[in-house]
């Protein structure tokens, strides 16, 4: 099989690498597809079905994070039906926790913000939960406030898989569904937190925050990470 | 022990064999986990006791299922030499009594449920013997009639913890076979050839998932049994491995033979104790025989099997979610690609199958793939083992073809819905599921019908439901558990269901919105479309379903606030009121009585209810259906407890004080006119309701006196005039005006009164009687049941002869007979079908039997037979058989060729009635196929601007309470429409009751009306049954539980 093949992504013949899949694709060929629980570096989990496309002859969508391009693929990245799934799952998002932009440390650099304004998304259809979540702020140098947080797991990967301090994960189920420290230790207590504060710049809200920063003044910086998990990767 | 060749395993199958079938009798006790709980430990030791005692030699063995859960517990006798006999239901106390038999050689015969005399075991066959001609054959008994027990093989008939009883059936056999002849790749191609589809609910064939295993090329490779089962009400694979765990520890031996795969798993749910101890049992004998573990049956091959027991999730039936979970970690599936074949347990390539898939596969080794696909569709071959539950007489574990219509699940098998109520819909596969309507039961079972359906065959669940079940309640419940259920890890799943449940909650209490359900269902299309896994993409299918297939109950929940089955609490106040046509606030009458206030009681009766002592009457009294005392003792006599409060202010010196005050609540006058046609139930309810809201009402009868089929069709020993002029007496009084002898469409035109009314309400009832073509009709002496019944009524002389027969079974052809009876005829009704499917009230039926009258059950008229003059001389009739059940839930009667014949002089034809529509043509009414006026099913409102239609004229010939609940339901919107208010509330005053609820109901047994002996009354039109007492009804109401009160304590 040759390692260079060629797709199509909404019509258009690019060409991409055997292994790498179809969300990669699709951003080197300035056709971005939302995500928000993708991030580079970190190995995808498929969980915010953003990134949803269609592939021509397949019944069901796929997301663009986990499915590895074939040759000769024709992949639809964006139409109404696809947008209007898009649409709800943000809804769902913003009804799910308490995300309130303008007392928000993230306000102008979140993830979350930026994907509902560019999809076009400025209220939500259905009820808000209003959960009454707690706020850790037991670190040092920084902060956990569930109800920002949108259970992407990014921050999870990036302990684990970068950092290797396996300090964060997902607890619970369904709707009861919360990131917990070690074994629901506060952030303070933790045993193996080493400070670096990896996920902190890995998380696409305000959930993870560094203390210090008022509303609209944190901005996350991820490429740090995802340069540091490419070297993990040359390593043999 | 070890076998080891084949002289060896020989050995162990004749020991076997001399178990199953020893010198001596063999009892054995059905002891899954279904027949433990209905008291099969306490069987088995009564037996075990008995033998003790009597040191009688006999062979005692504990076995699985045989899967007729309703006749639980099962114990199967064999007396050396004769069949197997199946006893059911037998009690720790029949123990002694069936030694004594034993010890006599003989069987039980009025425990007995079948016999068995040989079995098909697929890889063995057994004879037992032969005899008991009395003892039905076990495929003779409906509900294993077409059963074809493949997987089941073994089930019921071996004891589970003996190898050697699994040996003597031919267990291991084709596990010898395969190693025996050392061709994996022909044993892959044969399942590939069998056409075996995974039996989990996917349906992704078997022996394509093999060949990816064998060809994956991995130090380790795993394979998997999931039998972590999880949907609610279904329990095939816990009573297969309970009942024969070695036929699954064989599929996967083999399995893991041709895959070139060392280590097996059984992912068991920890809440299988039973299940998992047999599992155990098992894996220790195989590896004790050497046909497990190192060197299997000395072919070199090695194979270990171990257990994990799952800790409950039902998310970890899903296969990635279950590796991640074997591998320790949480629960939580990851999506495919990579698949499990590529990398799964620990990175390595693994196959995971269903447990019923792994049975399949010892039959397609031994009998080959072709005789696999005879049976099933060509699709989706071989057989499915379901669970049978709900609402159904026999419920069990069934293993059909695939491809049988649903009906035959339903109706042959299960043997319809108990207690003679209607089948309404069967979910199947579970809360990944969906429900299938009572119309599409022709569907047949397998994966890509059910599909098109939107539903799945999924693991095997198959749910009955009955009118009794709300299918939004359902939708809902089966949310709540996949809700419940997810893991959490994708957004759709997460957090899409847990709006979908607040969604479906909100519409169960009553507060939805229609707006609601738009996005209910887009939201249910997303999640299916976006889930990441299993779970969540089929989550949704139960409120798709409900939405496509049982729309109007959404609707009835979010338009009419409410809920016919009665199941979703908010949207009633009692279940005798929800039942009512009428939604008559029974439990307020009631304690009303119960508190000596009967004026207000009365006032609380008339101002629910225009035609209370009628009604008290006649009524088809549902609520009696619905009452829970039933669950105690009877129901509470409400129809009754309200005739007697009619009847005791009718005619006192109370009732013109009473009356003024009734009249009293009419509201201040609207100046809106409204026009009734008929002067029937469903109109007088419709005027009574109109003149309480202040408008001017106008009814409109084509006869001289008001009250339609209560006056014409209703015979005087049911309900007296006298007691109907009352009624019409008082709704005079609140300011309705009758025009008589003028018929819409003759003298007053329909455009007419559209012009001269602001409302006009059509309340026409079936008068025009339907005829049966049948040789013999134009006789003289054939006369339609309605027109003889309005004779009567009229005091016209009728030519009726000396021996009467009447052909149907509805309440008209009860009033011909007894009313023909009273003529001083002698009657014969004949009717097609039993007893218990006639529509006729069952109490009327009763009576006119015990006035004389005969019934022919299942007999339908061939010809009528006349004289020389032209006269009725005798009526032929045919009998008929039951059939199939047909879209009523009823069987079909079929016609035989055995003809009877009958003499007679008359034949009254009650076989039915229909709107005469003529008047309604040209009149801008849109007018459905059937011949009924369309209406929006709320509002009652026609095609045409103004125009309401209601009672029989949009339904059908119904009852007179039903009638009544229409035209109540017209006056409401048409208020709405002519003031533009919800008045609806305000109109009816409020009484002060007691919220109490009783601490101690009255423990006296249902008070019944009083019937005039039958010899008295069978001559004479007076009233044939009395009314309770005073005291009665006081008694009677205090029966009552008051489900009306919420949060009492």
């Amino acid at each position: 099989m040759p390692s260079k093949i060629s797709i199509r992504i909404d019509g258009e013949l690019v060409h991409a690498r055997l292994g790498q899949t179809i969300l990669e694709v699709a951003a080197e060929n300035n056709k971005p597809i939302p995500s928000l629980c993708s991030m580079k570096g970190l190995r995808p989990v498929g969980a915010c079905r953003l990134c949803l496309v269609q592939v021509e002859g397949l019944g069901r969508m796929l997301p663009a994070c986990t499915t590895p391009v074939q040759d000769g693929m024709s992949v639809t990245t964006d139409n109404a039906k696809l947008r209007g799934y898009r649409q709800m799952i943000i809804e769902l998002l913003l009804a799910e926790r308490n995300h309130v932009c303008a007392v928000c440390v993230a306000n102008g650099h979140c993830e979350l913000q930026t994907a509902a304004a560019k999809l076009g998304v400025m209220n939500t259809r259905y009820a808000y939960r209003y959960p009454n979540h707690k706020v850790d702020l037991s670190h040092s140098r920084f902060t956990l406030d569930h109800n920002r947080c949108i259970l992407c797991s990014r921050c999870v990967r990036a302990c684990a898989e970068v950092e290797g301090a396996h300090v964060w994960e997902i607890g619970g189920r369904g709707i009861g569904s919360l990131l917990v420290c070690e074994l629901n230790r506060t952030w303070g207590e933790s045993k193996h937190c080493t400070a670096c504060g990896k996920c902190v710049q890995s998380c696409p809200t305000g959930a993870l925050a560094e203390k210090g920063f008022a509303v609209e003044e944190m901005t996350k910086k991820p490429e740090p990470v995802s340069r540091i998990a490419a070297f993990r990767e040359v390593r043999p | 022990m070890r076998i080891a060749d084949l002289s060896s395993f020989n050995e162990a199958r004749e020991r076997g064999l001399a178990k199953l079938l020893p010198s001596h009798p063999r009892v054995t006790v059905g002891m899954g986990t279904c027949g433990t709980g209905n008291g099969a430990e306490a069987v088995y030791q009564a037996f075990s006791d008995q033998f003790d005692q009597r040191g009688f030699s006999v062979k005692l063995a504990r076995t699985g299922c045989f899967g007729f859960c309703a006749e639980e517990p099962l114990v199967n006798v064999w007396l050396p030499g004769k069949p197997v006999v199946i006893l059911h239901r037998v009690q720790a106390s029949d123990a002694a009594a069936i030694v004594d038999d034993l010890a006599a050689s003989r069987v039980p015969a009025e425990l007995a449920l079948c016999k068995v005399e040989e079995w098909d075991h697929i890889t063995g066959h057994i004879k037992y013997g032969s005899g008991y001609p009395d003892i039905p054959d076990w495929s003779q008994v409906p509900f294993f009639k077409g059963q074809k027990k493949i997987v089941l093989r073994h089930c019921g008939l071996i004891n589970p913890d003996d190898i050697e009883e699994a040996l003597a059936v031919g267990t291991y056999s084709a596990l010898y076979k395969v190693l025996i002849d050392a061709n994996p790749d022909a044993v892959i191609e044969a399942i590939k050839a069998a056409k075996l589809r995974g039996r989990g609910g996917a349906g992704y064939q078997t022996g394509i998932k093999w060949e990816f295993l064998r060809k994956a090329k991995a130090e380790k490779k795993y394979i998997i049994c999931n039998a972590d089962e999880g949907d609610p009400g279904a329990y095939m694979n816990r009573n297969e491995i309970e009942s024969d765990p070695h036929s699954l520890l064989e599929g996967m031996i083999i399995g893991g033979y041709v895959t070139g795969c060392q280590e097996g798993i059984v992912y068991v749910r920890a809440e299988y104790p039973l299940a998992v101890h047999r599992l155990q049992e098992a894996v220790e004998q195989a590896t004790e025989y050497g046909l497990l573990g190192q060197n299997i049956l000395g072919r070199g091959f090695n194979f270990h099997i171990r257990l994990v027991e799952g800790a409950g999730a039902f998310v970890c039936g899903e296969e990635t979610a279950l590796i991640r979970s074997l591998e320790g970690k949480a629960g939580r599936p990851t999506p495919r690609p990579p698949y499990p074949a590529q990398s799964g347990l620990y990175g390595y390539p693994t196959n995971i199958n269903n447990v019923e898939t792994w049975y399949n596969i010892a039959p397609i080794v031994i009998k080959g793939p072709a005789w696999f696909t005879e049976t099933g569709s060509p699709k989706s071959p071989g057989t499915k083992v379901f669970s049978l539950v709900g609402k159904v007489v026999s419920t069990g574990l069934v293993e059909m073809p695939l491809g049988t219509p649903l009906k035959n699940f339903v109706y042959d098998v299960g043997g319809g819905a108990p207690g003679g109520r209607t089948v309404k819909s069967v979910q199947t596969g579970g809360p990944s599921g969906g429900c299938i309507p009572q119309e599409m039961f022709d569907v047949a079972v397998d994966y890509e019908s059910l599909a098109q359906l939107g539903s799945i065959m999924g693991s095997g669940g198959m749910v009955v439901m009955d009118e009794d079940n709300c299918m939004v309640d359902v939708a809902r419940y089966f949310v709540e558990f996949t809700h419940s259920e997810s893991c959490g890890k994708c957004i759709p799943c997460r957090s899409g269901l847990d709006q979908a449940l607040r969604m479906l909650n909100a519409v169960t209490h009553g507060k939805a919105t229609e707006k609601e359900l738009v996005l209910l269902d887009e939201l249910s299309r997303m999640i299916r479309d976006c889930s990441l896994c299993g779970l969540g993409q089929t989550a949704p299918n139960p409120v798709l379903t409900t939405m496509r297939h049982f729309r109007h109950e959404f609707e009835d929940h979010i338009r009419a606030r409410r809920c016919r089955a009665g199941v979703c609490e908010d949207l009633a106040l009692s279940p005798c009121e929800n039942s009512c046509p009428l939604h008559m606030n029974i439990p307020r009458f009631l304690e009303l009585v119960k508190e000596d206030r009967l004026e207000e009681a009365f006032m609380s009766v008339v101002l629910d209810n225009p035609l209370p002592a009628s009604t008290g009457r006649v009524c088809q009294h549902p609520c009696d259906n619905r009452c829970r005392r039933a669950g105690i003792d009877e129901a509470v006599n409400m129809r009754d407890v309200h005739r007697y409060i009619a009847d005791s202010i009718y005619g006192s010196d109370r009732y013109e004080a009473i009356a003024a005050q009734v009249v009293a609540n009419k509201k201040p006058p609207t100046g809106k006119r409204v026009a009734i046609v008929g002067a029937g139930p469903t109109g007088l309810a419709c005027a009574w309701y109109c003149a309480l809201f202040g408008h001017e009402v106008v009814i409109y009868d084509s006869n001289a006196q008001a009250g339609g089929m209560l006056r014409y069709a209703i015979p005087e020993y049911r309900l007296p005039k006298a007691t109907l002029d009352w009624e019409i007496d008082l709704i005079r009084r609140m300011g309705v005006e009758f025009v008589f002898n003028c018929q819409v469409g003759k003298e007053i035109s329909l455009n007419d009164l559209g012009a001269q009314y602001d409302a006009v309400f059509l309340a026409i009832g079936t008068w025009k009687e339907n005829w049966v073509y049948l040789p013999g009709t134009e006789l003289e002496g054939v006369i339609p049941a309605l027109p003889f019944l309005e004779g009567v009524a009229k005091g016209h002389t009728l030519p009726l002869g000396r021996k009467v027969a009447v052909i149907g079974g509805g309440n008209a052809a009860i009033d011909s007979a007894r009313t023909a009876l009273r003529l001083g005829a002698d009657v014969t009704i004949i009717y097609r079908r039993e007893r218990k499917d006639m529509p006729a009230i069952a109490e009327e039926t009763e009576a006119a039997e015990a006035e004389g009258a005969k019934i022919v059950f299942l007999a339908t008229p061939h010809r009528i037979v006349g004289n020389a003059e032209g006269k009725v001389s005798a009526i032929e009739v045919a009998k008929t058989r039951l059939g199939e059940f047909d879209k009523s839930g009823r069987r079909r009667p079929i016609t035989t060729d055995e003809i009877q014949r009958l003499a007679c002089d008359t034949v009254i034809l009650a076989v039915g009635e229909a709107v005469d529509i003529d008047f309604a043509k040209a009149s801008g009414l849109k007018i459905k196929e059937s011949g009924l006026i369309e209406v929006d099913r709320y509002s009652l409102e026609t095609s045409r601007p103004n125009f309401y239609a209601g009672g029989d004229l949009i339904s059908g010939a119904s009852n007179v309470s039903n009638a009544m609940g229409y035209g109540k339901r017209a006056a409401r919107y048409i208020d709405l429409r002519l003031t533009g208010v919800k008045r609806w509330k305000d109109l009816l005053p409020e009484f002060q009751i007691s919220q109490t609820v009783p601490a101690h109901p009255s423990e006296s047994p249902r008070h019944h009306a009083r019937e005039v002996p039958a010899g008295q009354r069978c001559r004479s039109f007076t009233e044939a049954v009395v009314g309770l007492a005073p005291v009665e009804a006081m008694e009677e109401s205090c029966r009552c539980l008051r489900c009306d009160i919420r949060n009492g304590d």
